[in-house]
């Protein structure tokens, strides 16, 4: 469907405003990836719908038949995702809750999926009888979460979970994936989520990894210290100490901060901010709009959610600058650590990039579903994290301080709860259509706000176990 | 009686499966009332359509026109055999002597007491010839006697787990390993026959003998599962036994030679990773060998993630066992890292890789083999701008215990980083940045060098503005965007608000236009720095 009257700013269609002459692998494959999203760049894809911004409409109901297929039955060839079913249905479900539709309907079978799944000595596995897994646990918890209800949450042994997150817990403050599994940030935040959805317990018991004789240890002490040395001299965040710098652990690292108290506190006492969004603002690309995971690595629709998801949570974080370009910022947030960083600008990354590389090179125009990049073919994760990417093109949030006197007497062993206002991004000029907005999404949990805050406040209202 | 009756009719019924061919005659004879002799038949079915009439004799006929219409001595069969056919007990309820005159009368006649089942299914055999059928059966003769030997091997084995002894000569059971192999051939003709006759697929841990003692344990899934897969049955196998010997916390060579299968299978599954190494500990097998194994297992699956966690539990196993040896330690290194290259050449930006390479470094403390900055620098050459290389590099010099204080953050001044490795890193920066300026890996190294090394960014700048003519003006030129972000900088450490101020707006509308956002902020960071 070649349109005549669409321009596209040449930003987001010519060449770089800098580039050099010598060849090596890295810039040989960069250059064919432009080569090879030449006509979505330019607005020329098939089957595509533009608008006059030359930005193709949301193929919501393609995507919506994609993810109702991507929670199984799946043929043989599936057997590499029998250790990540949990993730399947997260992925699709999270993808079709971002569209819009109501998944409850999924509840029963969430439920009976999630059972077998979960093992007596704590959290669930890749499928049944695995070993249980913070990531498949953490998915397990969320698509619970997307479903809803009584016998969603109660689907879950929380005291079952909670000793087996004492026996993840290491003494260096980070979280094992599985007993005897490896060690990363990753963990780290999946632990986080889990246990702040959950409201498990902090005390650790007494044959933790991580307990100390004096009792002073708990499931979230050292954990903004391991943080910290995740963080790389680029400023971004590796998955383990000492690697390199990649988009999926920066969000981890964020997400798994934001939970150890009032984020705009928290996140700066570990890490170096000003570096980090130097190192996250350097993963956008012109003239493709979408974000790479790595230094001079190619963008991927994954790091819409796994980059630009980062940004929702820095710009609350700094608070965001109401009135612009008076270089007058307000005073934003009292800074314990006495950092002095200005508010955000009305926004921190370009949110028309990373809508028009979204929608003009993610969507799969024939059978729906979204995608790293033209060429790929789509699959729920993609799906998943390019819609959570695009609603936070879509959506600014912000951190209010917290009302005390709703703040429990006895909620002083939880993680207190900040409170998070979101509201469609109004500024600027906007190239896509009313109609393609998607669900906010909590810039920590990767999920509607109302679905956290049904699991945390039903588990928050909970006696014991 | 009903004996004699039985013994009447066998004889018949063996000459029937004997001598197929013989049958309308007979059939001709006991059914004078049929019409035409039936065709010759050539197939089961049609063969087995002739047995059924035959042993209804009266049937069509009476079916045809009642049994009024049969001749006296056919409408006297007729009533024999349906008394005869009843159940013991409703017959009983004959009076003796007529349950006597019945059996005589049967007799006399040689009435077939037995009637065949109309339309018997036969399936796709139905169609077979004779021959074909007697084949088919004559192997199946054969698995019966194969079951038959395969259940006694399996008695034996019970009873040698018992502790069982030989009812004949009082001897302990015990199997020798002739048998065991002996059964291992009798399983696989069986599975074969299985597969021909029935169509039905043996698993291979089934079939083996080995796993007699384990009954596996199949996945259920409930309904409406989602997610679910359909697995392949030798996949599905494998993993029901896998939870099996699990469940048992079994670790033995063929729990290890199992998880191989599903590794091969699908090396994605975590579970069985954490088993194997677990089955390896637990025998206290050679690491060095379980090495060897994975690195053909890495070459093949360079994208997964689970083997480079047991690798790393490998080496968490093995170091304290060489620690002393300063020799084996090097050897241990150098052969490590020449895998690491073999494999970072397929793949130069695997991050699992290099993750490992890191921990390898600061496990075995090889900070200072000449051959690891080398093979870097080697890297760098190919490709100047592979950024996990250069991370690589930032790491090998900068968190060397020698160059560095514990617990001081990657993006802090470190002032036990020696002046002399922070000039030689500065250098080796901006030489290779000259080969393309634009490139960010060289400019980040830079940076980061800068101030780990607590040095002023403006050290720098004679270099940086190497890059940049004409600022502001009409002949503005620019080679690298990160330059010009770097000059912001070092005009903010100065003081100088408003050339960085210039700086970060001509990024912002010209050079790096996708990040004006990101300039705006820095250019408030101006105002409260």
């Amino acid at each position: 469907m070649a349109t005549t009257s669409v321009t596209v700013p040449d930003l987001f269609c010519a060449d770089p405003a800098i580039r050099d002459a010598l060849q090596t692998p890295t810039s040989v494959t960069q250059d064919e990836t432009l080569n090879s999203m030449a006509l979505n760049l330019n607005a020329r894809a098939e089957r595509l719908r533009y608008n006059a911004h030359g930005v193709p409409r949301l193929e919501r109901k393609k995507h919506v038949a994609f993810l109702r297929k991507t929670m199984g039955p799946f043929p043989a060839q599936y057997v590499h995702g029998d250790a990540s079913r949990p993730w399947y249905i997260y992925w699709s479900l999270a993808g079709l809750n971002f569209l819009g539709e109501d998944v409850s309907s999924y509840r029963q079978r969430v439920v009976e999926t999630a059972r077998v799944m979960q093992n007596d000595t704590g959290g669930f596995g890749g499928g049944g009888k695995q070993t249980s897994h913070l990531a498949t646990t953490y998915a397990m918890v969320l698509s619970l979460a997307l479903v809803g209800g009584e016998e969603a949450f109660e689907v879950v042994d929380r005291r079952a979970m909670w000793k087996w997150l004492c026996a993840l817990k290491q003494p260096d403050g980070g979280f094992q994936v599985s007993v005897g599994g490896e060690e990363d940030v990753r963990g780290a935040y999946c632990a986080s989520v889990i246990i702040s959805l959950l409201n498990i317990p902090l005390d650790l018991t007494a044959d933790s990894p991580a307990w100390t004789p004096d009792g002073s240890a708990n499931l979230l002490s050292g954990l903004g210290e391991y943080v910290r040395r995740c963080q790389t001299y680029e400023g971004g965040i590796s998955g383990q100490p000492n690697a390199e710098a990649h988009g999926a652990y920066a969000f981890c690292a964020l997400g798994c901060l934001a939970l150890l108290g009032d984020p705009r506190q928290v996140v700066p006492r570990y890490l170096d901010i000003p570096r980090l969004i130097a190192w996250l603002s350097s993963r956008q690309y012109a003239p493709e709009g979408g974000f790479s995971g790595r230094t001079n690595k190619l963008v991927d629709g994954c790091y819409s959610h796994w980059v630009g998801g980062c940004f929702p949570l820095i710009e609350a974080c700094l608070g965001i600058d109401e009135d612009d370009n008076k270089g007058q910022s307000p005073p934003t947030q009292e800074r314990e650590d006495g950092l002095n960083l200005p508010a955000a600008p009305e926004t921190l990354f370009s949110r028309e990039g990373l809508v028009r590389y979204i929608l003009g090179c993610c969507q799969n125009p024939e059978r729906g579903g979204l995608r790293d990049k033209p060429g790929k073919g789509p699959d729920p994760y993609h799906s998943c994290y390019v819609l959570a990417g695009l609603s936070s093109a879509q959506h600014q949030w912000q951190l209010a301080s917290r009302w005390e006197d709703e703040k429990e007497p006895d909620s002083a062993e939880t993680i207190d709860d900040p409170v998070w206002l979101v509201l469609p991004h109004l500024d600027g000029a906007r190239v896509y259509e009313q109609e393609d907005l998607v669900r906010a999404i909590h810039p920590v949990y990767a999920i509607p706000q109302q679905h956290q805050q049904a699991i945390r406040s039903y588990f928050l209202a909970k006696e014991g176990f | 009686m009903p004996p004699k009756g039985k013994a009447a009719n066998k004889p018949k019924a063996n000459e029937r499966e004997c001598s197929p061919k013989q049958q309308p005659q007979q059939q001709q004879q006991q059914t004078s009332s049929s019409p035409a002799p039936a065709p010759t038949p050539t197939t089961i079915a049609e063969r087995s359509a002739l047995f059924t009439d035959e042993s209804r004799p009266f049937e069509s006929a009476r079916r045809k026109s009642g049994i009024a219409s049969l001749p006296r001595d056919a409408q006297a069969a007729c009533i024999a055999l349906r008394f005869a056919r009843l159940p013991a007990p409703a017959r009983n309820r004959l009076p003796p002597k007529s349950q006597r005159e019945l059996w005589r009368h049967v007799n006399d006649a040689s009435l077939p007491i037995r009637a065949l089942k109309r339309n018997y299914d036969y399936g796709a055999a139905g169609g077979w010839s004779f021959e074909r059928y007697a084949d088919w059966a004559a192997k199946r003769t054969v698995l019966t006697c194969l079951e038959g030997a395969s259940r006694v091997f399996r008695e034996k084995r019970e009873s040698e787990k018992r502790g069982g002894s030989d009812p004949v000569t009082g001897e302990r059971v015990v199997l020798t390993q002739g048998e065991i192999d002996e059964e291992r051939g009798r399983r696989r003709e069986m599975a074969a026959l299985r597969k021909e006759l029935y169509g039905v697929v043996t698993g291979r841990l089934e079939a083996d003998p080995e796993w007699d003692d384990v009954v596996p344990i199949p996945q259920e899934e409930p309904e409406g599962a989602l997610a679910t897969i359909s697995y392949l049955g030798e996949y599905a196998e494998a993993i029901s036994y896998l939870r099996a010997v699990m469940v048992k916390k079994e670790y033995s060579p063929r729990c290890l030679k199992l998880t191989e299968t599903i590794i091969e299978m699908n090396p994605a599954h975590y579970t069985v990773w954490l088993y194997r190494a677990a089955n390896i500990f637990a025998m206290k097998l050679s690491i060095p060998d379980e090495i060897q194994w994975l690195n053909e297992v890495s070459l093949e699956h360079l994208k997964n993630y689970q083997i480079w966690h047991h690798r790393h539990l490998l080496i968490d196993n093995y170091y304290p066992t060489i620690a002393d040896d300063a020799e084996a330690v090097a050897a241990f290194g150098a052969s490590e890292r020449q895998f690491l290259q073999q494999i970072l050449a397929e793949d130069t930006k695997n991050y699992h890789v290099w993750s490992y390479r890191s921990y390898l470094i600061e496990k075995f403390g090889l900070w200072d083999v000449p051959e690891e900055l080398t093979s870097i620098e080697t890297m760098i050459d190919e490709d100047v701008r592979n950024n996990s290389a250069w991370s690589h590099r930032f790491f090998l010099i900068f968190s060397n215990p020698a160059n560095s204080t514990p617990g001081v953050a990657a993006t802090e001044h470190d002032p036990a980083a020696p002046a002399a490795v922070v000039d030689r890193e500065v250098e080796y920066a901006k030489e290779k940045i000259a080969l393309a300026p634009q490139n960010q890996s060289p400019w980040n190294y830079l940076r980061g060098v800068l101030v780990k090394g607590g040095r002023k960014l403006g050290s720098v700048e004679d270099f940086v503005q190497g890059f940049i003519t004409g600022l502001g003006s009409d002949g503005e030129d620019v080679k690298s965007s990160h330059a010009l972000d770097l000059l912001a900088e070092i005009y903010a450490e100065k003081g100088d608000k408003k050339q960085a101020e210039l700086c970060l707006r001509r990024l912002a509308e010209k050079w790096d236009r996708i990040r004006a956002g990101y300039w705006e902020w820095r250019k408030k960071c101006l105002e409260t720095a």
